[in-house]
């Protein structure tokens, strides 16, 4: 009876501290986005728009490869079927925002369906290769048909009247990544959660506890593709021109390490190495170039190159040391907080 | 129609080549080696240094391109590949990609992205092959790809070759010959890596090539090659690679050419993937699962 | 309690192959509601290949099996699993990433009684259903003294626990019929004799019917109403416990056969 006291007495320590450190860590989180936000003007707005699309189209990944177990490294073609979706309903229709961005999201989750449907059948690394293959197929087929996508010039994306300051812009970025970070905790928290995780480890076992294994697998694509046509949409309307160049193979697979860097299947890890992925290119040079003393045998354009290196360069000692990202080295802070939240249950 | 035929012909022996390495650490690893097709490239980088830049001549080029294929082929092996050997296979094939936009972002760092011609290994006028103009290159190939195939049924009945080919099956098998599974590692990765700079030299002079072009033109081909051909079976992926080829080169050419669809060459490989994997899994040499 | 005898499970001539290897052949069983039964036989005899034709993981090339009155044959895995089949795992059918608790509501799965997409959006009935599944979970939890560990990853924990773990969660779905794969293999004898008493409590208290794979045979003849032995994938007799222990086929099977026996 004792030890049971005592065991209760510590989960319910625990649990408050979690609840704590998770307040903590979202008010960390909110001043950290919301200071550059207001103090620095129009450059930084448009950063968090597209770091909060990076962040986005990391959980997107997360949603299929993290939960479902389902490798995808053709991403860019559900991202940019998002992308010319949203920017074809704003300049050839007219139609607003929310209705592209609908669009968006709708053309995201046929796209990823089509695929699901050949991932029933085809798994593991041969899946990974049937999605390397469609996202170069998709950027050299779809992304280039003139008609559509407006051929090598892009299609435009004029934002609409209340959006379109980039501040106002940042804002609705932001929304919806609440949003799909909201989505996520349901998800993992819900019997799709539970079951996702059951698929991803033994079909047959998902099965024989009344999973059904391939409705789930396309619901995750389905997700997984939404999210990613509703990333496209944001990106349509923050560049406010798409074009084919956006969306090449490299992409793909930068957005795939980023996920993996940020650790599969933890949300704050994903979001914090995509919001780094997103902003690197765009912060280092200035950054580097900015310095007081300047290493001989580099220059500005070597500080352009810099970044793709530099993200694999962490991705390969991420895997090498921490083969759960990210994620891995904030488990000490965000474990209590999860851990706390089963714990409280009596 | 036949110089598309021809054409196909040999750009799907490039195909094949990688394939050919592909298949190799397939079969010892059971991973899927995304860097393959960077072991080219960093052959083509380092033998155009070596003969453009610096003026040696052209075989120091091609030996200096192998060499550091094959370290690079090394260097995967011992830092990557090995430490990450217990870990799941998405990790495993998530590093791999990693190697190769590392070799990208070095060759760009290094190298600057601008395109640059590899001078032929011969120079010369084209031959007319079936209504193709095929440049004394893309014969050097064949001449080429006639040697490694002899050097490699040659190899393979020999105790190493067979230790190599049986670490995929025992392991036991391997030792009992005495050597062993770090070995057969280093010999497996090293071939795959010699292999592909041998592609990489092959292929560049054939257009202008710039950093990372045999991963974003020549890897989805060759590994599609590699799935046509079972995955298993290196004779099987080198037939794979023709096929592809050919099979590319007609998409291109009905519907590129006469139905001005964009993107054929990728469309084409794709389908016939999606095909295989669909209709055909185990390829159309592999043993049935 | 009711004990109408009627056939909660019945199997028509059961044949599976694999390439050239026949795996079963034309076995056929009927298993009554509230018994419990076992499935003998030396290893490799295809009692674990018999469960899959039985749950659908396998699908046989010959046969029929009916479940609760109705023919499941074709029916998928889960939809199997929904009618009331729930199954243990020789080795052991847990979800290690997750935790116990997450384990047993992860097998309440069919009876979450909301839907995937409803749990995602947060809709207002998920939450309050989530606490009263997290409830019977415990409940479940505390019954096969887990408690300690609920909040503890499962693949963490040592095999004895995760063996309890998987029986935990055969029960959480709310079966009528209960398929256990070597459920004492592990166990030390007192442990596994004293599973006859837990075995038959589960039968009593929840009307369970129970098919069993076995080898520990003071266990089967302690607690099984019938037993069919299986040899070569063919039936190669059944009976009470106690005519089988003296059947000389069986004896012959076990300790004299061609092959070894666990």
């Amino acid at each position: 009876m004792a030890t049971a006291t005592l065991v209760l007495t510590r989960v319910r320590i625990r649990g408050r501290i979690g609840l704590v450190l998770r307040v903590a860590l979202v008010l960390a989180a909110l001043a950290l986005v919301a200071y550059p936000l207001l103090y620095g003007g129009d450059v930084w707005a448009q950063r968090i728009s597209r770091a909060a699309i990076y962040a986005i189209i990391g959980l997107s990944i997360n949603t299929l490869t993290g939960h479902a177990g389902q490798i995808s490294l053709g991403h860019q073609a559900f991202v940019g079927i998002g992308a010319f979706f949203a920017a074809f309903t704003a300049s050839r229709l007219g139609a607003p925002l929310g209705f592209g961005l609908a669009a968006a999201a709708l053309a995201g989750t046929v796209t990823a369906l089509l695929v699901g449907m050949v991932a029933l059948r085809v798994t593991g690394l041969y899946l990974a290769l049937v999605t390397l293959a469609f996202g170069l197929t998709a950027e050299t087929t779809i992304f280039n048909w003139r008609e559509f996508t407006g051929g090598g010039a892009g299609a435009f994306a004029p934002r609409p009247a209340l959006v379109e300051t980039d501040f106002a812009y940042a804002v609705l970025c932001l929304g919806v990544l609440a949003l799909v970070l909201y989505a996520d905790w349901r998800l993992v928290s819900t019997k799709a959660g539970r079951a996702l995780a059951a698929v991803r480890n033994d079909e047959d076992i998902a099965a024989t506890l009344g999973v059904n294994v391939t409705g789930y697998k396309l619901g995750a694509f389905c997700l997984s593709g939404l999210i990613a046509g509703l990333a496209g949409g944001l990106f349509a309307y923050w560049n406010q021109v798409v074009q084919a160049l956006d969306f090449e193979f490299q992409v793909a697979l930068v957005w795939v390490l980023m996920t993996v860097v940020g650790g599969l299947r933890s949300r704050l890890g994903v979001v914090i190495a995509s919001s780094f992925f997103a902003l690197l290119p765009l912060t280092l040079p200035n950054f580097l170039s900015g310095l007081p003393w300047q290493p001989p045998f580099l220059n500005e354009a070597v500080y352009h190159v810099l970044p793709p290196f530099i993200v694999v360069v962490m991705l390969l000692v991420v895997l090498r040391f921490f083969p759960g990202g990210l994620g891995q080295l904030l488990a000490p802070v965000t474990g209590p907080a999860t851990r706390g939240s089963k714990g409280a249950r009596r | 129609m036949g110089a598309f035929f021809a054409l196909g012909l040999f750009q799907g022996a490039v195909y094949g080549l990688l394939a050919v390495g592909i298949v190799l650490v397939y079969k010892a690893k059971r991973v899927f080696n995304f860097a393959q097709g960077e072991f080219g490239g960093v052959a083509a980088f380092c033998a155009f240094y070596l003969t453009v830049s610096l003026g040696l001549p052209y075989w120091i080029g091609v030996v200096g391109g192998l060499a550091a294929a094959v370290a690079m082929g090394l260097a995967v092996e011992r830092v990557i590949v090995r430490p990450l050997e217990s870990s799941s296979r998405t990790i495993m094939l998530v590093a791999l990609v990693g190697v190769a936009l590392f070799a990208i972002a070095v060759t760009v760092l290094v190298a600057r992205p601008i395109p640059r011609v590899m001078p032929p290994i011969v120079e010369g006028g084209t031959v007319d092959i079936l209504g193709a103009a095929i440049l004394p290159q893309q014969l050097i190939l064949l001449a080429v790809l006639a040697v490694l195939a002899a050097a490699m049924a040659w190899f393979f009945r020999t105790d190493l070759g067979l230790a190599v080919l049986a670490s995929s099956q025992d392991l036991r098998a391997a030792q009992v010959v005495g050597i062993g599974p770090t070995a057969v590692s280093r010999l497996v990765w090293g071939m795959a890596a010699l292999l592909g700079g041998v592609a990489g030299l092959l292929y560049a002079p054939v257009g202008i090539f710039t950093p990372g072009f045999m991963t974003f033109t020549m890897l989805v081909p060759a590994f599609a090659a590699a799935v046509l051909g079972g995955m298993t079976s290196l004779p099987g992926a080198f037939i794979g690679g023709l096929a592809i080829g050919v099979v590319q080169n007609l998409g291109i050419y009905l519907l590129g050419q006469q139905l001005a669809v964009p993107g054929a060459a990728e469309l084409s490989v794709f389908a016939l993937l999606v095909l295989v994997l669909l209709i055909r899994p185990q390829g159309l040499f592999g043993k049935e699962a | 309690m009711k004990r109408t005898g009627r056939q909660l499970l019945k199997v028509e001539g059961l044949g599976l192959r694999f390439g050239g290897l026949q795996v079963l052949d034309d076995l056929s069983l009927t298993v009554g509601e509230g018994r419990i039964v076992g499935l003998i036989g030396p290893n490799g005899a295809g009692k674990t290949s018999c469960f899959n034709c039985l749950t659908g993981v396998y699908r046989p090339q010959q046969g029929r099996v009916f479940f609760d009155g109705r023919e499941v044959s074709r029916l998928p895995t889960h939809r199997r699993a929904r009618l009331g089949m729930a199954r243990t795992w020789q080795n052991l059918g847990v979800i290690e990433s997750l935790t116990v608790t997450e384990n047993v509501m992860l097998a309440q799965h069919q009876r979450t009684g909301y839907s995937a997409l409803a749990g995602l959006l947060g809709l207002a009935g998920t939450w309050g259903r989530e606490r009263e599944l997290r409830r019977d979970a415990d409940e479940i939890i505390d019954y096969f003294g887990l408690a300690d560990v609920a909040d503890e990853r499962v693949g963490e924990l040592p095999y004895g626990v995760r063996k309890t773990c998987d029986m935990a969660m055969a029960l959480a779905s709310d079966p009528k019929l209960l398929l256990l794969d070597e459920p004492a293999s592990g166990l030390s004898p007192e442990e596994a004799l004293g599973l006859a008493d837990t075995l038959r409590e589960l039968r009593d208290r929840l009307r369970l019917t129970i098919l069993m794979i076995e080898h520990h045979v003071p266990l089967v003849a302690e607690v099984c109403d019938h037993v069919y032995v299986l040899d070569f994938g063919r039936l190669l007799t059944e009976g009470g416990p106690e005519e089988i222990q003296r059947h000389p086929e069986v004896i012959t099977a076990y300790l004299g056969g061609s092959h070894g026996t666990a």
